[in-house]
């Protein structure tokens, strides 16, 4: 849930990327970390791993400061993907007001996608939050491989979900990364703008959210 | 308690020590001294941690000296914070855990000692079931001996009963014979002797085929071979032919005095009131020996019928009063009785809705009252 102080006018936000095991979800942070350029942004914290394999998580601070005089944070954070981790997952989890499902399209993968899309939806309903309710995009990664599943098949699939159409990415050439992260902004934005009325008060509207917080080196391309 | 990803202030990742040392060290590489504090101070700089101010940087010689030195301090409070945000979410997550652990500890708990309640259920339950397969294996064993019994008597009444007949008419049509012949022989001293003998044999046989079938008789109403299994019974006369029967077995040595008062008929399983009351005769007969006497009364009244019979015999010693109704006990050698006579007759008297009650004296007798409803299920 955002995390408001009225007396430091702060407004603390947690995006938390989840998925299988060696789906890319710590490539898609760096990728943003070194992608995006947003007013402000904290250093990646990777939190101790083995073997390349993420053990606690990984974290990155990214902000905006409004004309108002709002301090809006956005922490971005990974699970460890691998079964063990659970109760790490569970703690990461709770208190998010956005997910990005990062999948992966390789064929062998799919059991393990659904396997994590189910841990995913318990573990929100332990932590008090509601899949079909908490803003989330889901992003088929690694589209760069031989053998995934074919993308008119999977938006097909997907199709009558509150989660299409999905975002098709290839974290570790940096492709799609942040136009997924695009897609979360805009589905936060309509939460946190109904409770919170950033357009009204502070000046924030859509797509000043969305461009100021994912602007990237590239350009002003939102 | 904190969040492990509250932003952590200055004092959650250093001691005073700690900060002490640091500024120590800084100011070592400055040209002039730096202090590192958690208020603003003039002329200080931010140090910065996660986009948060976390405490400020005074001192040193100008202006970039203290940018630089504050930079320093951020760089070093990254790692500080890897650790200190690693142990805060392993700290959260094995607390989560732990609680875990005790809810499950818990449940387990709870549910064994509803494993438990259930397995002494269950115990329970598995005695009363063998009580009922122990008393329906008596019960089979009790009927299919009446029912051999049965046919034993149904055989018997077949078989005898036809030549009986006949053998009982023909002498009485053998009588008249010999009175028709007695004016046409010549009327002699040996004649008269031979004719009055005659009559006399042939008297003596009528009486001793009456004697045959009324014994079948009395057979068949023991067995009930002509009886549906309920019926109303007439118990005075169901008492009778088990009195016929008990003399028959002791060649009618018994003395039995019988004061039998006017009953109703009553609903019940005839055969089986008749077995009950031969097995109470038949303890009475064997109780009294050669000199005793049995009394067997029988009256109504508004609760019902009560037949009472009572011996002078030896009477049943205190040591084994509690065991008389246990199926398969007995006291006669092995052979002659299974031990159920007793039994049997206080589970028919329950079935029929009744009471029986015992009362003996060692060496002065027994007397055995049975309570019958004159309407069943009343």
């Amino acid at each position: 849930m955002p995390d408001f102080s009225p007396e430091d006018n702060k407004l603390a936000l947690k995006v938390v990327f989840y998925g299988p095991a060696l789906s890319g979800k710590t490539t898609n942070l760096m990728q943003l970390h070194s992608l995006l350029n947003p007013e402000r942004k904290g250093e990646l914290m990777v939190l101790e791993t083995r073997d390349d394999r993420t053990l606690f998580f990984d974290m990155l601070p990214i902000g905006l400061r409004s004309r108002s005089g709002l301090d809006l944070r956005l922490k971005l954070y990974t699970v460890p993907g691998q079964v063990q981790h659970d109760s790490t997952r569970k703690a990461v989890l709770s208190r998010a007001d956005g997910v990005v499902f990062v999948a992966d399209s390789q064929i062998a993968q799919q059991d393990n996608n659904a396997i994590a899309f189910g841990n995913l939806e318990d573990n929100l309903d332990k932590v008090g939050l509601d899949i079909d309710t908490v803003p989330m995009v889901v992003q088929f990664n690694k589209r760069d491989l031989p053998n995934v599943v074919e993308e008119t098949e999977l938006q097909g699939r997907w199709a009558g979900t509150p989660w299409a159409p999905l975002s098709m990415a290839s974290a570790l050439k940096g492709e799609g990364v942040i136009e997924t992260f695009r897609v979360l902004l805009d589905r936060l934005y309509t939460v946190i703008d109904s409770e919170f009325d950033l357009a009204g008060r502070h000046d924030i509207d859509r797509t000043t959210f969305i461009r100021r917080l994912s602007a990237s080196h590239g350009g002003d391309d939102a | 308690m904190r969040n492990f990803e509250d932003d952590p202030a200055l004092a959650d990742l250093l001691t005073p020590n700690q900060i002490q040392r640091l500024s120590e060290g800084l100011s070592a590489l400055c040209r002039e001294p730096v202090l590192i504090t958690e208020q603003r101070l003039n002329e200080s700089v931010p140090v910065e941690f996660n986009l948060e101010t976390i405490g400020w940087l005074s001192g040193g010689a100008s202006a970039s000296e203290r940018e630089a030195a504050a930079g320093l301090v951020s760089f070093l409070m990254l790692f500080v914070a890897k650790y200190r945000l690693a142990a805060n979410l392993h700290h959260d997550t094995t607390e989560a855990s732990y609680a875990e652990l005790q809810r499950q500890n818990a449940a387990l708990k709870a549910s064994e000692a509803r494993y438990r309640e259930l397995s002494d259920q269950l115990q329970q339950q598995v005695d009363e079931q063998v009580a009922v397969i122990r008393q329906t294996q008596q019960e089979l064993y009790e009927s299919a001996r009446l029912r051999s019994v049965g046919h034993l008597a149904a055989g018997v009444a077949h078989e005898i009963n036809n030549p009986v007949g006949f053998i009982s008419s023909n002498l009485r049509v053998a009588r008249d014979y010999v009175d028709n012949l007695e004016p046409l022989l010549p009327d002699t001293a040996d004649n008269r002797d031979m004719l009055g003998d005659f009559s006399d044999l042939l008297s003596e046989s009528i009486e001793g085929t009456d004697r045959i079938a009324r014994i079948v008789a009395d057979l068949k109403t023991f067995a009930s071979i002509d009886q549906a299994d309920n019926a109303l019974c007439d118990l005075n006369s169901l008492l009778l032919s088990a009195i016929h029967l008990v003399q028959t077995e002791y060649d009618h040595n018994l003395t039995i005095i019988e004061s039998l008062g006017e009953l109703p008929r009553i609903p019940g399983h005839p055969s089986r009131l008749s077995q009950t009351l031969f097995n109470l005769l038949d303890n009475a007969a064997q109780a009294i020996g050669n000199d005793g006497r049995i009394l067997v009364r029988t009256q109504a009244d508004d609760a019902g019928i009560q037949v009472t019979i009572q011996d002078n015999g030896c009477g049943i010693p205190d040591s084994i009063r509690s065991q008389v109704f246990d199926a398969f006990f007995t006291t006669r050698p092995v052979g002659s009785g299974a031990g159920l006579g007793l039994t049997v007759a206080r589970d028919t008297v329950h079935a029929h809705g009744g009471q029986l009650t015992l009362d003996s004296q060692e060496e002065a007798g027994t007397r055995v009252i049975l309570v019958l409803p004159a309407k069943q299920g009343a």
